[in-house]
Parts: C-alpha cells; sequence; structure tokens
C-alpha cells in the first residue's frame, strides 16, 4: 500500500502551483464563510465583521491569534520532515500533548534547577514526542508495518494514558481544574505583546523553521532525506543507509511536535490541562499540507490557519455562531488543497 | 462469560458495517479514511430523521441519503477535481465533526448530548432453536436487528464482490487499472460507486450507535471508523477475514468494559486498551507476513 500511496503524494508535490489556483481555493473559503454566517446566524453583518476584523482589532487579539500559531509552525515543521522522506506521521496529537505533558511534570520536578532545568525539561518534551514516532519508524523499517496507522493507533493511545496520569497522580490538588501543577515561574518565557498571550516562543518558531530549512537544502543528512523520500531504491543505489531514513526523519518528525507542546506549556498554559492540545496535530497537518511540505511556506500557512480560528472564536464571543465553523471552513480548504485540477489553473496546459 | 460473548457481538457490528463499506473502496484502489466522518453522519441523520419522521425505518433511509450526499462530495473532490484522497478524508471528517455540531447547536440549540425521548429503543430479536444452544445461542441471539442485518450485507457484498462482473471490475480499479481502461471502462467511476457504498454501509454503522442509546453525543464515534479501516487490514482484505478481525475486536472491547467494572481499572486506560490491542495484532500480522515473505525467497 505504500508504494501506492507514495506516488499519490508524488503526484501532489509534483503538481505546478499556481498563484492563480491557490486564490481560487482562498476565495471559496472566504465564500464558504459568508455561505455560512448568512444560513446560520441571525445577524451575519455582525458575524462577518467579528469574524474578519476581530483577530485584527487590537493588539491582545493580534497577540492571542500569533500565539495560536506557534504549536501550528513547530508541528507543521514536524509533519513535513517525516513527508518529505516519505514517511507519514498522523501521531501528532499525541506526541504534542505526550511531549506537553512530559516537559511539564519534569520542569516542575527540576525546579531548582535553574536554566538547566528549562533546557532538561524542553529536551525531555521533544524526545518524548520523537521516541513515540520513532517506534513507528522501527516498525517499518523491522517489518513493514504500516506507520501512517501505527502512529495514530499509539498516538491515542498515549493520549488516554496522558489524560489519566494528569486527572490521578499528577493531578494539582490546589485548584478546581483538571492540570497539573503550574511549572516555576523563573521558567516561563517572557510576554512580548502584553495583554495578549504571545510570548517569546514565537522567536524560537521563527528559528526552527529556519534551521529545518537550512539542515533539508544544505546539510548532506537532509539531501540524503529527500532523495530517500524521492525515490528509496535509488538512494539504496547511491549508498545511503536506507534503515536509518525511515527512523531517523520520523524521530526529529515526533521530537518537533513534542517541542511544540513544550512551548505551548512553557510560553502560555503553565500548566498540563487536561486535553488542552486537542486539534493541534490535526491542525499542523493541515498547515503542512497548504505549504506543501515546504518549511518557509510553513509560517503563512499557519498565520492563515490561526486567523481562521480566531476569527471563528470571535465570532462565538460576540455573535450567535458556534466555534465549530471554523473545522467546516478548514475542511473546505482540505477538501481544496491537494486538488491538481485548481492547481493547474492558469499554468499551461499539458504539463503534470 | 455468556454475557461478555453477547456484548462482543453487539460492539462489533458498527465496527464490521464500517469495515464492509470500507472494502468496497479500498478494493477499487482508495485508502478511504473517511469511515469515521461518514458513521458521524450517518449517526447525526439518522436519528435526528428518525425524531423528526417519527419512524425509524424512514430515519435510518434518510440518514443513509445523507450520508450518501457527504460521499458524493468527497468524491467528486476526489476523482473529479483529482484531490488527494487522504487529504480530502481528513476533510470529510472533520465536516461532519463540525457540522454535526453546528447543526446540532441550530437545531436542538445545544452542543452537548442531546437525549430524544420520543424514540423508542431498538426491538430485540430471539431467534428459535438457536437460542436453546449453550454458549453459540447467547453469544448471537437476542441482538438488535441492525446485527443480523450486517451479517446479511456481509454475505451480500463478499456475493457482488467476489461472483459478479461488476465485483471484477471493481477490484481490478484496485488491482491494475489500466486493464479497466483497455477494456473501455473507467476506474473512476468504479471508484465512485465504492464511495457510495462505503457511505451506505457507515450510516448504518451510525444509525447502529445513535439509535441503540437514543441519543446523539458530539464525536460519538470517538476513532471507530479508523478501528474499521483497522480492521480490513487485519482482516486481509477478505469477507470473512473482516468477521472475525472485527469479533477480535468486539471481545477486546467488551472485556475492557467488563474488566472496568470488575477490577476498578481507570476509565482512560479502558479506553486506551482497543488501540494498544490493535497496535499489537498489526505488528504481529506485519511480522507474520514478512516472515511469509522471506520464506518465500
Amino acid at each position: 500500500m505504500n508504494d501506492r500511496m507514495d506516488r499519490r503524494w508524488k503526484r501532489f508535490l509534483g503538481v505546478p502551483r499556481s498563484a492563480l489556483g491557490s486564490l481560487v481555493i482562498l476565495f471559496i473559503a472566504l465564500a464558504a464563510v459568508f455561505l455560512l454566517s448568512f444560513l446560520l446566524s441571525k445577524t451575519p453583518a455582525r458575524t462577518l465583521r467579528y469574524f474578519f476584523i476581530g483577530p485584527l482589532q487590537n493588539t491582545y487579539y493580534l497577540g492571542n491569534m500569533l500565539n495560536t500559531s506557534i504549536p501550528l509552525i513547530f508541528g507543521a515543521l514536524g509533519v513535513s520532515l517525516a513527508m518529505r522522506a516519505g514517511s507519514f506521521n498522523l501521531g501528532g496529537e499525541g506526541q504534542l500533548y505526550g511531549g506537553a505533558f512530559i516537559a511539564t511534570v519534569s520542569a516542575v520536578a527540576m525546579a531548582g534547577w535553574g536554566i538547566a532545568g528549562v533546557i532538561c525539561a524542553i529536551v525531555l518534551g521533544a524526545v518524548t514526542g520523537g521516541v513515540m514516532a520513532a517506534f513507528s519508524g522501527y516498525l517499518r523499517m523491522k517489518w513493514q508495518t504500516n506507520e501512517l496507522i501505527t502512529t495514530f493507533l499509539l498516538s491515542n493511545a498515549v493520549s488516554l494514558v496522558v489524560g489519566y496520569l494528569i486527572a490521578g497522580p499528577f493531578m494539582d490538588p490546589t485548584t478546581n481544574l483538571i492540570a497539573t501543577r503550574k511549572i516555576p515561574e523563573s521558567f516561563r518565557f517572557s510576554r512580548i505583546l502584553e495583554p495578549s498571550n504571545l510570548s517569546s516562543a514565537l522567536v524560537m518558531a521563527l528559528v526552527m523553521t529556519v534551521v529545518v530549512h537550512l539542515y533539508l537544502y544544505r546539510t548532506k543528512s537532509g539531501y540524503e532525506l529527500r532523495m530517500y523520500g524521492l525515490n528509496p531504491r535509488f538512494a539504496r543505489y547511491g549508498g545511503i543507509n536506507s534503515g536509518s531514513y525511515l527512523v531517523l526523519p520520523m524521530f526529529l518528525s515526533g521530537a518537533l511536535y513534542g517541542l511544540g507542546g513544550a512551548m505551548a506549556i512553557f510560553g502560555t498554559y503553565y500548566a498540563c490541562m487536561k486535553d488542552f492540545s486537542v486539534g493541534m496535530g490535526w491542525n499542523a497537518l493541515a498547515v503542512a499540507l497548504i505549504a506543501r511540505f515546504r518549511p518557509v511556506a510553513i509560517i503563512p500557512a499557519a498565520l492563515f490557519f490561526a486567523y481562521i480560528e480566531s476569527g471563528a472564536r470571535n465570532a462565538m464571543l460576540h455573535s450567535d455562531v458556534t466555534f465549530e465553523i471554523a473545522s467546516i471552513v478548514q475542511s473546505v480548504v482540505f477538501f481544496l488543497v491537494t486538488s491538481s485540477v485548481l492547481q493547474r489553473i492558469g499554468t499551461k496546459r499539458g504539463r503534470g | 462469560m455468556n454475557a461478555l460473548l453477547h456484548s462482543a457481538v453487539a460492539i462489533m457490528t458498527p465496527l464490521l458495517l464500517a469495515a464492509m463499506g470500507g472494502l468496497f473502496t479500498e478494493l477499487s484502489g482508495m485508502l478511504n479514511i473517511a469511515l469515521e466522518g461518514l458513521m458521524l453522519m450517518g449517526a447525526f441523520s439518522s436519528i435526528v430523521f428518525t425524531y423528526l419522521s417519527g419512524s425509524m425505518i424512514w430515519g435510518v433511509l434518510l440518514g443513509i441519503v445523507a450520508t450518501m450526499l457527504l460521499a458524493t462530495l468527497l468524491a467528486v473532490v476526489t476523482l473529479n477535481l483529482k484531490s488527494n484522497v487522504f487529504i480530502t478524508g481528513l476533510a470529510t471528517n472533520l465536516l461532519a465533526s463540525g457540522l454535526t455540531i453546528v447543526l446540532s447547536f441550530r437545531l436542538f440549540g445545544n452542543k452537548g448530548v442531546v437525549v430524544f425521548d420520543r424514540i423508542g429503543s431498538l426491538p430485540r430479536w430471539d431467534i428459535p432453536l438457536v437460542s436453546d444452544i449453550p454458549v453459540l445461542g447467547a453469544m448471537i441471539s437476542g441482538h438488535s436487528p441492525f446485527v443480523y442485518l450486517s451479517w446479511v450485507l456481509l454475505a451480500l457484498s463478499s456475493w457482488v464482490l467476489y461472483k459478479t462482473p461488476f465485483g471484477l471490475r471493481l477490484r481490478a480499479a484496485g488491482l491494475h487499472e489500466k486493464t479497466l481502461v483497455s477494456l473501455g471502462l473507467s476506474p473512476s467511476a468504479y471508484r465512485f460507486i465504492a464511495f457510495l457504498v462505503s457511505a451506505f454501509a457507515c450510516a448504518i454503522a451510525g444509525a447502529v450507535l445513535t439509535l441503540n442509546l437514543g441519543a446523539f453525543v458530539p464525536n460519538i464515534t470517538s476513532g471507530k471508523g479508523w478501528i474499521a479501516l483497522v480492521v480490513i487490514f487485519l482482516g486481509q482484505k477478505k469477507p470473512l477475514g473482516l468477521l472475525g478481525a472485527s469479533l477480535v475486536f468486539g471481545f477486546a472491547d467488551a472485556f475492557s468494559n467488563y474488566a472496568q467494572g470488575a477490577w476498578n481499572v481507570p476509565a482512560d486506560f479502558i479506553l486506551a486498551i482497543p488501540y494498544l490491542f490493535t497496535l499489537l495484532a498489526m505488528v504481529i500480522v506485519s511480522i507474520h507476513a514478512d516472515w511469509k515473505e522471506r520464506i518465500k525467497r
């Protein structure tokens, strides 16, 4: 099955990009927002105003929107690394949640360690996500077990176990929330746009994007990874150790998800609440798809997704629609984003 | 033990139905991860239509129509607009999840659990003679009509897939699409039908969930569509294999429910067992396949 799917993905990556095609998709998505507002809201004009202008109206909403994009950027970088090597990582939800949980409890345990504690906790969170994904990569290397399904299954199981740990042994007895204890104040990232939640984790997201870009396009290992993803057999004839490119990209992919989870804790939430990250992993996958697994394109794609989500949240707060209209708009984007017919609009005919 | 086997059969029914639908798309050469979303759409629409029409039969039929409409969208975007089936499948799941909640809020002013009092419970059918057999009787008798319907449909789909020209061509679309093209047939047409068949089966699978409960719970399918996909792989893409795999799964689920009551295991652990169990089964199947491959060489 992997062979068959790989061909499809290559067709997707190989389709010529056209700005016009992307604009058509964007236009249809925005038309969906209008349609939904008129169908579902008694005050469509008010809904639309808060949906489109809301996220940008002041520094508070703008900062929160930027903040929403941070875990999406990390996760999307993770998806892209695995996908570029020809592997699928569908376990982002659990890797992000598990990474966030381990980072939080280790930060609480290492409260007296100062800066070393911060680094240790974040690294442990990343390793947690990485090991989860690498396990599926190992299974594929060893017995050709389909990693698309194993990552998903493992992630679901881990999410449930983490949920149990948060509500059980690691629950903070002093609050009414189902959450772990808060990380020490000295560990928290600084806020960079008061009064919003935006933290300095944004800088790290940008730095990480550059790092992943340089790794993929400027290092030998990154070149081999991409070559393996495009044609495993050719890469093997070229003398590349093919087994390692089933495990290493998966480890890095999971680690980036775990890192995204840790960043959300250290920058925004400070304690690991039960189910705080639901949906982040899938949204990161969507962002990676819109960006077609290119690191630099991930930033605008993540901002677009964060904008839709903040818009829906704003419309929910100030008007009469529910937040779930965001997932309908996102699904419209999902439906159309890989369409090679739409992508070819405006390009020369006869290609592909 | 008898109760355990009985509930294993009840639990396996939605899985079997969804996997059966997924088998058509899988054999036609499409990885259909939208089973989850189609099932959710079926679950929501069939109970809402049952509530509105006052009849379970009309409710399920209209639920099937609504789910097939969603599948038509999926098929048009995937086949006619030539999109990646994996992503359009994710989109279907996302759309079903959002749409059911938005509609439930719009219709009932409630984003949480919606209980439908007016709907009676499903009838239970006792099978004469069979119910007197010791273990087997307790296992397969006294279920809702859906359980028996699923077995009839399994036999029917097995016949369609393996004994009719249509089934042969559908499988050819998955095995070697050029064969179909050279016969002047369109693989896309067979895949389109396969999507509709999967929507039909998933709609019934979803209806089992909500009509059994008499209520709609947001995201009531909770991963069952994914598990159905795993059932297809575990069952080696054969109708009888599906029956065995979904029974194993139903048993694991029934057992974890039992364990929760008997040994006071935390609920989240219990919910994790089916996923871990499937993961283990996947690994064992792939080790076995790998081993067979090596012996051949």
